[in-house]
């Protein structure tokens, strides 16, 4: 992986919209409190482990045209977006700035996000009649129809890819951008991943048992500006951390699981990280961890950290949003900006770093799969 | 500076045409129809009951028990696919193991039959009967996980879910990843399986032909949906080298746009289709005059071959250049379709032969291309592109050529 710069950064997460949101939620030590659930009805379902974003109203953010066939995930997405390129300088006052919306890409990773409409437009069918299936919804259970409709609302032409890895899937989105820049195929690329609460994803976590062991389960949409170090300062753009090395493996399970949780892919991931980025464990303060409260997943996770980061102190910002699946690399990667720009961070496991120059964003996949990304504070 | 070159090196085919590449391209060939009536679901009341469905695949004979069980049909078409592949490309035990191959699949829906039952149990009977284990079988991530598991792969495991256009997606990035040293070997290629609410939703989008479906004819009445899996071995020349392997083609370099339009329709101008095919021969270090054929997208729907129609006389002028399309035989296979016609432009490239577009009967003034019409015609084959199209605005072109045709792929300074 190359040297990168991200230079803006949009947030839409259970800590509010925006990043301003950011400083403040994450100092605190306690977990947020759960809200009553507002993406469907959830008055029959007892365990309340969810965190949306709160009151979200797209319309503040979009006006009100246009919205009606859009899912939850794609409004989140879009208005996140729209942040990051203003964040960035990219846009102002809704117009591209320097850039034309033909050299900026769109890279985001969602793991569930056609849940809403399929289950929707399946009870259409199933209980009504096929032909009250409204055509302006079918495209929403298409996996990457919320991508696509960010690029008609903010015009961004150049490549727009969705990627799905699960909860690695936002730190392997940077590792596509990276080879999207190299190849010259955009010059900036909105980076990051989303997931929207759908009653069928809450409903699905309900049964696997994951909000009874004390998990939780998050909505986000979290993209920041990628771009090389050249444009981010040909642009004079602000940079807010520099992405140094990525690392992923996956390693199967000697019996015949399908849910399986790999200490080895993690372990490799994060040596492939370090030598991506031609450093050693001591290089690294921080971990980004992605422990969600799972003990099994959890446990596996610290102890890869611990095989090859014997020291490091160790943060899990999954307590302050929730597991967002999709998002959960991106949720990472926005805060260890936020520590990178001052904020302290509530770590779970060692001592306070005395230093903050690097931290890596970890991420434990559900099938055996891993991904660890290096960012660095830009000088 | 010049970068390793990208090859094909094995081939796998779930169609409705036939199972492994040459019987599916014997029957591409041959202008066989794998359009049948639809049996895995019923279409009888919805005005349209006709599909590309596979009805020749039994996972049994390509899968373990064990993977029987942890997959669902849209994995065991994938699997059953990639193991072709593999044996295609001669590997020998263990040579694929291990941190330098990769797995990139494409898709739309991946485990939608998977969906779709747990699904029907949460309305019927609701929540309290959803059947835990078979909750973690479904999403789009678990194809690749299923094909790395089966084969030793410990790399990057990644789905690319660009609707239509995936196919062309994964085999692009693959090639990328190998170009860039990130990997040695990945296998890729995209999946598809029909299911209900697909077919539901293309009805009511008005967008399914009734009875046959034909590309670029002035009466083309729209798409008839698809299903299969294409999965390809891309391999570095590096690696083929060691192994003393032979390619069956090379991979050029791949055009990416998004429309930034509409989230279902083409650009009427086919602006952003225009800049991804000439990206794909700015990126293969050639011209519009190197290129001998042209698989089309081909959907059969107005709009689409109004717009590809456009694209080929933007980016070709006056020459005229073959072009068909497949999806008059097998369908439009949706995520799998630009994947399964990657396999059939390499077979046109190892075989010299332009699959027809069967149903081809009255020219559209719109449409004024050299289209291969009914009957397979033989021809020069040493650079192929594969266009795609898909939702969200995706626009995305492959190039593959016959090996030693291409100029070394280059780093661009600028794609614009």
């Amino acid at each position: 992986m190359n040297r990168r710069a991200l230079t803006g950064l949009g947030i839409v997460s259970r800590l509010g919209v925006g990043k301003d949101f950011l400083d403040e939620g994450l100092r605190k030590k306690e977990t947020p409190p759960y809200l009553p659930i507002e993406s469907f009805d959830a008055t029959k379902y007892a365990t309340p482990h969810v965190y949306e974003v709160p009151s979200f109203d797209a319309k503040k953010y979009l006006g009100d045209k246009g919205l009606r066939s859009l899912d939850r995930l794609t409004k989140l997405m879009v208005v996140a977006s729209r942040l990051a390129l203003h964040d960035a300088g990219l846009k102002k006052d809704g117009e591209f700035v320097g850039l034309a919306g033909d050299r900026i890409g769109f890279c985001c990773s969602n793991a569930y996000g056609m849940l809403e409409a399929a289950t929707e437009l399946d009870r259409v069918a199933k209980l009504e009649d096929v032909r009250y299936i409204n055509p302006a919804k079918f495209p929403n259970t298409v996996a990457n129809s919320a991508s696509g409709y960010v690029s008609i609302w903010e015009d961004l032409r150049a490549i727009n890819v969705t990627v799905s890895d699960g909860n690695c899937g936002a730190l392997d989105a940077v590792a596509c951008a990276d080879i999207y820049i190299d190849s010259a195929r955009a010059d900036v690329i909105l980076v990051g991943g989303a997931e929207a609460m759908t009653e069928a994803l809450y409903v699905a976590f309900q049964k696997l048992g994951v909000l009874d062991l004390g998990a939780s389960i998050g909505e986000a949409a979290v993209f920041m500006a990628y771009e090389s170090v050249d444009t981010a300062k040909k642009r004079g753009a602000k940079i807010l951390a520099e992405v140094i090395g990525y690392g992923t493996s996956f390693v199967a399970p000697d019996d015949e699981r399908l849910i399986f949780a790999s200490g080895e892919a993690m372990v490799r991931a994060i040596r492939g990280a370090l030598e991506d980025a031609k450093l050693t464990p001591n290089d690294v303060d921080l971990v980004a961890s992605g422990i969600s409260g799972l003990r099994d997943f959890d446990d596996t996770e610290l102890r890869a950290i611990r095989t090859v980061l014997p020291d490091v102190a160790i943060a899990a910002p999954k307590q302050h949003f929730g597991d967002t699946l999709g998002a959960s690399g991106a949720v990472g990667m926005a805060a260890a900006i936020t520590w990178f720009a001052g904020t302290p961070p509530v770590l779970h496991l060692g001592a306070a770093p005395k230093k903050l120059k690097r931290v890596l964003v970890t991420t434990l996949g559900y099938y055996g799969n891993a991904s660890a990304l290096l960012l660095e504070r830009s000088e | 500076m010049s970068l390793p070159r990208v090859f094909i090196s094995g081939l796998g085919v779930v169609s409705s045409i036939g199972l492994g590449k040459d019987e599916f391209f014997r029957s591409l060939e041959t202008g066989k129809s794998g359009v049948s009536t639809v049996e895995s679901f019923d279409a009888s009341n919805l005005g349209r009951s006709l599909a590309g469905e596979v009805k020749a695949f039994s996972a049994r004979d390509h899968l373990t028990r064990a993977e029987m069980h942890r997959t669902g049909r849209c994995a065991q078409m994938t699997l059953a696919a990639a193991r072709m592949a593999v044996n295609d490309a001669a590997f020998k035990n263990e040579e694929l193991k291990g941190g330098r191959t990769a797995v990139v699949l494409g898709t739309t829906m991946g485990e939608a039959n998977v969906f779709a039952e747990l699904d029907e149990r949460w309305i019927r009977r609701g929540e309290e009967a959803l059947p835990r284990a078979l909750l973690p079988k479904y999403g789009s991530t678990l194809l690749p996980i299923h094909v790395a598991r089966a084969i030793g792969a410990e790399g990057m495991v990644l789905t690319l879910p660009a609707a239509c256009a995936a196919g062309n997606y994964a085999i692009g990035f693959a090639a990328d990843m190998i170009r860039s040293g990130r990997a040695d070997r990945v296998i890729t290629g995209a999946s598809e399986l029909l299911q209900e609410l697909q077919f539901n939703g293309f009805v009511r989008l008005a967008a399914m032909a009734p009875e046959r479906c034909q590309p670029f004819d002035l009466n083309r009445q729209g798409l008839i949906l698809g299903e299969g899996a294409g999965i390809v071995v891309l391999e570095s020349e590096a690696s083929l080298v060691r192994r003393g392997a032979r390619p069956h083609a090379e991979v050029g370099g791949y055009g990416l746009s998004c429309d930034g339009y509409h989230i279902t329709r083409p650009r009427p101008d086919a602006a952003g289709s225009i800049v991804a095919m000439q990206d794909a021969l700015r990126y293969s270090g050639i011209t519009s005059n190197d290129v001998d054929f042209v698989n089309a997208h081909g959907t059969g729907t107005r709009a689409n071959d109004a717009a590809e129609a456009k694209v080929m006389m933007e980016v070709f002028g006056d020459r005229r250049v073959p072009i068909s399309s497949v999806k008059s035989m097998i369908g439009h296979c949706m995520g799998a379709s630009s994947a399964l016609e990657a396999i059939a432009c390499v077979m046109t490239i190892e075989t010299g032969i332009y699959p027809p577009t069967i149903g081809f009967e009255t020219p559209d003034p719109e449409c004024n291309l050299d289209i291969v019409a009914n009957v397979a015609r033989r021809g020069k084959a040493d650079i192929v592109l594969n266009n795609s199209l898909a939702f969200g605005g995706y626009n995305a072109v492959t190039c593959f050529a016959r090996p030693g045709v291409l100029p070394p792929p280059e780093r661009l300074p600028t794609a614009a």
